[in-house]
């Protein structure tokens, strides 16, 4: 390669979501501050900054007013103050409004907001502070240098075939090479995956656990839902074994975001997501909201939920983790945005130490952990850091534990509670007791186009496309006993809990069966990463500018 | 060696959707660089790998918003952009547009004598404005040689570039000397994205933006009062498909037998909404002017392709009797017949309605070229004076009109489906003008109808091939041969044709057709076997049967150019067309539209053609048509019935 295919930076950021966006804008202050300057490099995958950006979302807005103290706090894109914040229990055709709202879960003084319109007036501010952004180009590589130190990354080469053979049209990838790299890549990131592999930075950690979440937004009948409103739903159509939860905020100009988050680690191999979503929509105390309404877009996405003790090491040579690529979230709240800018603010602090001191290894980098031990995410994470792990044994146990949790001030009556991986959580179809999810929803799952979706007709509204000319950007790991074993033990449980029907299980007039990939589909949840067995299928970033295009998720 | 890139920014034009009120919202489509002239701006890089010094050059023309677009094309690999960009050209035409675009190119110092070679790319058309004219009029006014719809320019190593251009049924290896210009069909090799290198430097690149005084342009010939034509009116054209009906079932099976059951209870039903009746608006009472002067008589010109009369050329002759009907006043068909040896094809000709043939007659105009033919019939419009000129909306005749209209100052209307004599009230001037050729034609992704008029004598329009009927032969109709000896130079010949191929067969029978089984790319990965094996069953059972594909298909080497549907100006008519892993580009759409029943199978149910056709069914090809296939082999004919075979059943 040659060298005008390279690009030397002082800091490259991976990601332009909320804690990327922050790592840069307070790291642009504070050597403004030194009256230092040094070049700050952003990458995004997402055709545009808030394109592949999705949250429930309700922010605490504290955050925003310390990450840019000169904005005036009316100019951030926020949608409207909560109002009113109920916990409902439903039933299959009932719902009791929950007498006490649990705590971690009061959204007093907080705001809905488009987290993808909010991380757009976040990278205009950066640039404003000479942030470079670029969106549209993945990188597809870390790049180490002769130690074995982490020196960079790669974008995607482009412009090849299925094989990745060069076509006419190819264009190499640019070698992006920084002093320090941080990973903002978001829940389970491509790339901070296999650094966390190579540098074996989940070593006496939990392994970290998911939830996957599906929304949608829908323009609704003036009266249905007053802006400010905040609803979170349990129960139906969940049962005792199952983590999750609904929920429905009144936005401005009569919208509503509705969705549904699951964790991953259901036992039962066929249990679908958006599935679950689209009856949760149907009970009575969902549908009345939507009634008369129409869907606007839809989205879906993996959240990081296995709290303080699934936190990687997050340093290593020459780079850090920040954000979802951290964990940074704490479950009973469900919320990580304030947590993600957090990080990103103290992984600022840290590099600009390391720009002072002129140096960038561990050395220099730890510094970052201490912060965080040192600020609100621990405060905030730590007491319920077994939150996720109690639940896991089901909502009943998980409640009796998690309340013990709170007297005791997280450790519960088990100090660390241990956990299984969402892939290792999923059952052999023969091994798996309970109703599969197809008997147990047994005619609730013919969508009516009108107030329930099938996968298809939502994924249209993401607005999802890839380019028919590069490599499949999903891998199956395991060729040789994917079908033996994926699918004739398993059912495939990709065509299931895929909320964008990427996986197909086609069956021949033999009754023999294949999967078909169609990558296309693609709304890069990634859950698909998480929750394969056996680790059955590898996510890869596709080419720049693919994938979702969310406006307001 | 410099290369220069021509590029226009175009609202998405699958994102543009129908809003609430039914009208093309075009506000909340995202613009991009049209495509065409993406592969314009890819066919510049490869070129560039021959002339690894090449300035890069890119150019355009529009509002400042225009400069994202060159913006990319920087991050793919350009190095300079200049933008023409000033109020004074809003309301442009494509005459004014080609002239404003070549006059920036002169001021940038390029001519046709400029001392350093240079090529100039562009798009065949733009999606938002669908002429084909402003390569054309840019070659004809910086007096260059071009080759239009091509796929792909390389160099011979002796100052020349090979161009391959597409042509009805097959294409033409050109061979142009530089300077030249050459516009690019969306065949050709796929635009490459941009590197992030390339994002970094145009970030810190400043474009040039020019206004018409910079580049000493007048505004008398620009503008929308500059302009030789105007948009008179634009109606919506309604979607002419009622929603798909798709087929139900989880086996392959039972999705063919849905759709058979379907087919026979009938598809949905178009709920047309009432148009309500315009008041006629009260004729102002303004003076009538004939603005003609001596301008009289419809001149049109014959295609030889093969040596025989294409058919679009013949096509001609119905909208240019019913002009010179309406005309009256004696009004003639003057037909121009250029080739070698084609004297005797003059006859053909009156039967179909010409009443006066225009004869040139020379070796060397065998085979049509842009640069001579265009030159022969500009001298017959000076000297005939016709009112209107009329061209086929084929390869040919889509770059030839435009380039003759620069040399006569007239505008074009591209691609019409509709031509007829009205009137033009000028409520400025308080005149009406009397009688005025008013050209249809469908324009923003098919989805307007414009009405437009020229105010420059001859009114040029070219007729979209396959809609309009060859008229019924009246045998033994005679006329008059006039013959005409242009003068020509050696300058007319600087571009050669090296090699003509034509594909045998195919296009004449798809246009007779009544069922067409056409694949597209995502039916490709057997070879198209199944394809062929089912059109083959529906001949075995007595139909008119014909395959055929659609570009992308042509384009990967599995069918001649000749079955290709959606190419530029080709409309096929069958009672049935079933399409097969067709994606449904609007092209391939603009192409099969008026086809009967629409059939789609594709797996992918976001495909456009579903939102195209009357029935469907989301499937892997590979798994449905081999059941379509047993089916037809048991007697099902898409519902056509089969006059030699009755009562089979």
């Amino acid at each position: 390669m040659s060298d005008t295919n390279i690009v030397s930076t002082d800091v490259l950021i991976v990601g332009a979501g909320p804690s990327g966006l922050a790592t840069a804008i307070h790291l642009a202050d504070l050597l403004k501050k030194s009256d230092m300057k040094h070049r700050i490099l952003l990458v995004e995958k997402g055709n545009t900054v808030g394109s592949h950006i999705l949250s429930g979302a309700v922010i605490r807005p504290e955050i925003l007013k310390e990450l840019l103290p000169e904005v005036d706090f009316n100019e951030f894109p926020l949608n409207a103050k909560v109002t009113k914040d109920a916990l409902l229990l439903l039933s299959e055709s009932g719902s009791i409004q929950s007498p006490i709202h649990p705590p971690y879960m009061s959204n007093k003084g907080n705001y809905t907001a488009s987290l993808s319109q909010l991380c757009r007036f976040l990278a205009t501010k950066a640039e404003e502070k000479g942030v470079e952004i670029y969106p549209g180009f993945a990188v597809s590589e870390v790049l180490y240098d002769e130690k074995g130190k982490i020196r960079g990354a790669k974008t995607i080469d482009t412009g090849v075939d299925h094989h990745g053979k060069p076509l006419e049209n190819f264009q190499p990838g640019t070698e992006i090479e920084a002093k320090i790299t941080v990973f903002a890549e978001g829940t389970r990131g491509s790339l901070v995956k296999t650094v966390i592999d190579k540098f074996d930075l989940q070593k006496g950690k939990n392994p970290q656990v998911y939830s996957l979440g599906c929304k949608e937004i829908w323009s609704v009948p003036e009266g249905n839902i007053a802006a400010g409103e905040v609803y979170h739903t349990m129960g139906y159509p969940l049962n005792l074994h199952e983590f999750g939860g609904g929920f429905i905020y009144g936005l401005n100009d009569n919208k509503a975001a509705v969705g549904m988050v699951v964790g991953l680690d259901t036992a039962d191999p066929t249990f679908d997501v958006h599935a679950a979503f689209q009856v949760w929509k149907t009970h009575p105390s969902v549908a009345k909201i939507l009634k008369g309404g129409k869907l606007l877009e839809y989205g879906a996405k993996s959240l990081p939920e296995g709290g303080y003790y699934s936190v990687p090491k997050l340093y290593v040579d020459n780079a850090l983790i920040v954000g979802d690529s951290g964990g940074f979230l704490i479950m009973p709240a469900l919320k990580g945005i304030h947590l993600g800018i957090r990080s990103g603010m103290l992984a600022a602090e840290t590099a600009l130490s390391a720009f002072t001191q002129n140096d960038f290894s561990e050395k220099t980098l730890k510094a970052y952990e201490t912060k965080i031990i040192n600020s609100h995410i621990y405060k905030e994470m730590y007491p319920v850091r077994n939150f996720r792990q109690a639940f896991a044994k089901g909502m009943v146990t998980g409640a009796f534990m998690f309340g013990t949790q709170l007297i005791t001030g997280g450790a519960g009556f088990a100090g660390k509670v241990g956990v299984h991986t969402d892939a290792d959580a999923t059952q052999k179809l023969k091994d798996f007791s309970g109703k599969p999810f197809k008997k147990r929803f047994a005619g609730k799952l013919d969508f009516d186009k009108v107030l329930t979706f099938d996968k298809v007709t939502d994924i249209f509204y993401s607005g999802a496309h890839h380019d028919e000319e590069q490599v499949v950007h999903l891998r199956v790991n395991n060729p040789a006993t994917f079908n033996p074993v994926n699918i004739e033990q398993y059912d495939a449980p990709c065509q299931y809990f895929c909320p964008a029907e990427v996986y197909e299980i086609h069956t021949d007039r033999n009754g023999h069966r294949e999967l078909r990939i169609h990558g296309e589909n693609c709304v890069h949840c990634k859950t698909c990463d998480i929750k394969e067995p056996g680790d059955g299928i590898t996510w890869m970033a596709p080419n720049g500018g693919n994938g979702p295009e969310y406006q307001n998720m | 060696m410099i290369i220069i890139s021509l590029i226009k920014q175009v609202p998405l034009p699958n994102e543009m959707r129908m809003g609430d009120d039914g009208l093309m919202d075009r506000t909340k489509a995202k613009s991009i660089i049209n495509i065409d002239c993406q592969f314009g701006l890819e066919a510049g890089l490869q070129l560039k790998k021959h002339y690894p010094d090449a300035r890069m050059i890119v150019c355009s023309m529009g509002p400042g918003s225009f400069e994202s677009a060159l913006k990319t094309a920087i991050s793919m690999g350009y190095d300079e952009a200049y933008l023409l960009s000033d109020r004074k050209l809003g309301g442009s035409d494509t005459f004014a547009t080609g002239l404003a675009i070549s006059t920036m190119l002169n001021h940038l110092g390029f001519t046709k004598d400029s001392k350093e070679p240079f090529v100039i790319f562009a798009g065949r058309q733009t999606s938002d404005g669908d002429t084909a004219h402003v390569p054309s009029q840019v070659a004809e006014n910086l007096g260059i040689p071009q080759a239009t719809f091509c796929e792909s320019a390389k160099p011979d190593g002796k100052g020349n570039i090979i161009a391959k251009r597409i042509i009805e049924g097959g294409y033409q290896m050109m061979q142009l000397p530089m300077p030249c210009l050459i516009s690019l069909t969306p065949t050709g090799i796929p635009p490459r994205k941009p590197s992030l290198v390339g994002a970094i430097k145009a970030r810190n690149s400043a474009i040039k933006v020019f206004g018409v005084e910079d580049i000493h342009l007048g505004t008398e010939k620009i503008g929308l009062t500059g302009s030789p034509t105007i948009v008179a009116a634009v109606a919506n054209i309604e979607s002419e498909r009622p929603p798909i009906v798709l087929s139900e079932g989880t086996t392959e099976a039972a999705l063919v037998n849905s759709l058979i059951a379907n087919m026979k209870k009938g598809g949905n039903v178009l709920q047309r909404k009432e148009v309500k009746e315009k008041a006629e608006k009260e004729a102002p009472d303004f003076p009538v002017v004939d603005t003609r002067d001596n301008y009289k008589h419809i001149l049109t010109w014959v295609e030889i392709a093969n040596g025989q009369i294409a058919r679009p050329s013949l096509e001609l002759f119905t909208p240019a009797r019913h002009l010179a009907d309406q005309l009256g006043n004696d009004t003639q068909i003057k037909t121009v017949l250029i080739g070698k040896n084609v004297a005797p094809l003059a006859q053909t000709l009156f039967e179909h309605g010409a009443d006066e043939v225009i004869l040139v007659e020379n070796d060397k105009l065998e085979e049509y070229l842009v640069l001579p033919f265009s030159d022969i019939i500009a001298q017959i419009i000076k000297v005939q004076k016709p009112e209107i000129a009329l061209f086929a909306a084929t390869t040919s005749g889509r770059e030839l009109a435009p380039r003759i209209a620069v040399k006569t100052g007239s505008g074009v209307t591209a691609d019409c489906t509709g031509l007829e004599i009205g009137e033009y009230v000028n409520r400025k001037e308080k005149t009406i003008i009397r009688p005025i050729l008013h050209s249809r034609r469908p324009t923003y992704g098919e989805s307007k109808l414009a009405t437009i008029l020229g105010f420059v004598y001859p009114q040029i329009s070219t007729a979209r091939a396959g809609t309009f009927e060859v008229p019924a032969k009246v045998e033994g109709r005679t006329g008059t041969i006039s013959k005409f000896k242009p003068e020509l130079s050696d300058e007319d010949f600087r571009a050669r044709i090296l090699e003509t191929v034509r594909g045998g067969g195919g296009l004449q029978n798809l246009f007779d057709a009544e069922i067409i089984v056409s694949g597209g790319r995502g039916a490709t990965s057997d070879g198209l076997k199944l394809l062929k094996e089912l059109a083959e069953a529906l001949k075995e059972k007595g139909l008119k049967a014909e395959w055929a594909v659609s570009r992308a298909v042509v384009d990967e080497g599995y069918a001649e150019y000749a079955r290709q549907i959606g190419q530029t100006g080709k409309t096929v008519r069958p009672k049935v067309y079933v399409a097969i892993g067709i994606s449904g580009a609007i092209q391939h759409l603009a192409g099969m539209k008026e086809s009967g029943t629409v059939v789609a199978i594709d797996h992918n149910p976001k495909a456009a053609i579903f939102r195209n056709a009357d029935f469907g069914i989301v499937g892997e090809y590979e798994d449905v048509v081999p059941e379509l296939i047993e089916q037809v082999k048991q007697g099902f004919t898409f519902g056509i019935v089969n006059l030699f075979q009755k009562n089979t059943t």
